[in-house]
């Protein structure tokens, strides 16, 4: 546990840091969500909508995990994102978050769903057993 | 955050261009500086107005979206966070050049050539390029 009473979720991987892309519009709460994140150990990207987040996984950056918000601006939400994801690139893992809906199993096949306000070290203990699943 | 992250120079990266903005954002942090990232000078001014948010750097783009360039958000800087350094690059090889000069004055030393920053970007570019051709 460290000096703020946090439970230490730091860990190490065996084939180097997976990547995660953090699709948020709000930059203080993407802020949040990424430093944990790196603190954690993961490489992050930060993306502020649907249509720059697929910029970044059309590109050949390699992407483990997407966690995005659900309502952002742009063309491309995290339901259009997350159908996106699961046709072109089924591997990568995606977690949605949001205020205003409840789960969206019956819309768009996800690896998770967090209700805000979430609990930011859960959703990444969450992608952290996504991940270790399929090492 | 731990303690350790609390003494690194704090930089904010201020680029629309998802695929620069992380490219550079990540060889910064190579160099040992903590990296927030933000999309717009909109974006920039809500981390910049959250006081208790530590800064030491701002490096922009200077053509981006929204109601303000990187020339309007340097001004507002100058006036709102005088201590506040800025670093202004308006293309791609200016924002690797100065975000190699950052490198060479952080405390860990240069983790790869600024040279192989320039060729990743180009090359993502290309990628996106290549998608939107097969896909239009």
């Amino acid at each position: 546990m460290d000096s703020y009473g946090r439970v230490a979720i730091s860990q190490v991987w065996e084939y180097g840091r997976p990547t995660i892309l953090v699709v948020e519009d709000e930059i203080l709460v993407r802020m949040v969500i990424a430093d944990r994140l790196r603190e954690a150990n993961y490489k992050v990207i930060e993306s502020s909508n649907g249509d720059q987040a697929i910029a970044v996984l059309r590109s050949d950056t390699k992407v483990h995990a997407v966690i995005s918000d659900v309502r952002m601006p742009g063309s491309l939400d995290g339901i259009g994102l997350a159908k996106v994801v699961k046709s072109e690139l089924p591997e990568v893992k995606i977690v949605l978050v949001s205020g205003h809906l409840r789960p969206l199993d019956h819309l768009v096949e996800l690896d998770g769903f967090f209700a805000k306000p979430y609990d930011v070290d859960r959703v990444i203990r969450h992608v952290q057993a996504l991940l270790q699943e399929e090492a | 955050m731990n303690i350790q992250a609390e003494n690194l120079e704090v930089v904010l990266v201020v680029e629309d261009d998802v695929l620069i903005r992380m490219a550079i954002a990540q060889y910064l942090r190579d160099c040992g500086y903590r990296v927030i990232e933000a999309v717009s000078a909109d974006e920039a001014l809500t981390v910049l107005q959250h006081s208790e948010t530590k800064l030491d750097i701002v490096f922009s783009d200077i053509e981006m979206p929204g109601s303000m360039d990187g020339f309007g958000l340097s001004k507002w800087i100058r006036d709102h966070r005088p201590g506040l350094d800025v670093i202004l690059a308006g293309t791609v090889p200016r924002a690797v050049n100065a975000a190699s000069e950052l490198c060479d004055k952080s405390p860990l030393p240069k983790p790869y050539e600024s040279k192989a920053v320039h060729d990743h970007i180009r090359r993502l570019l290309a990628a996106r390029k290549t998608v939107r051709r097969d896909s239009g």
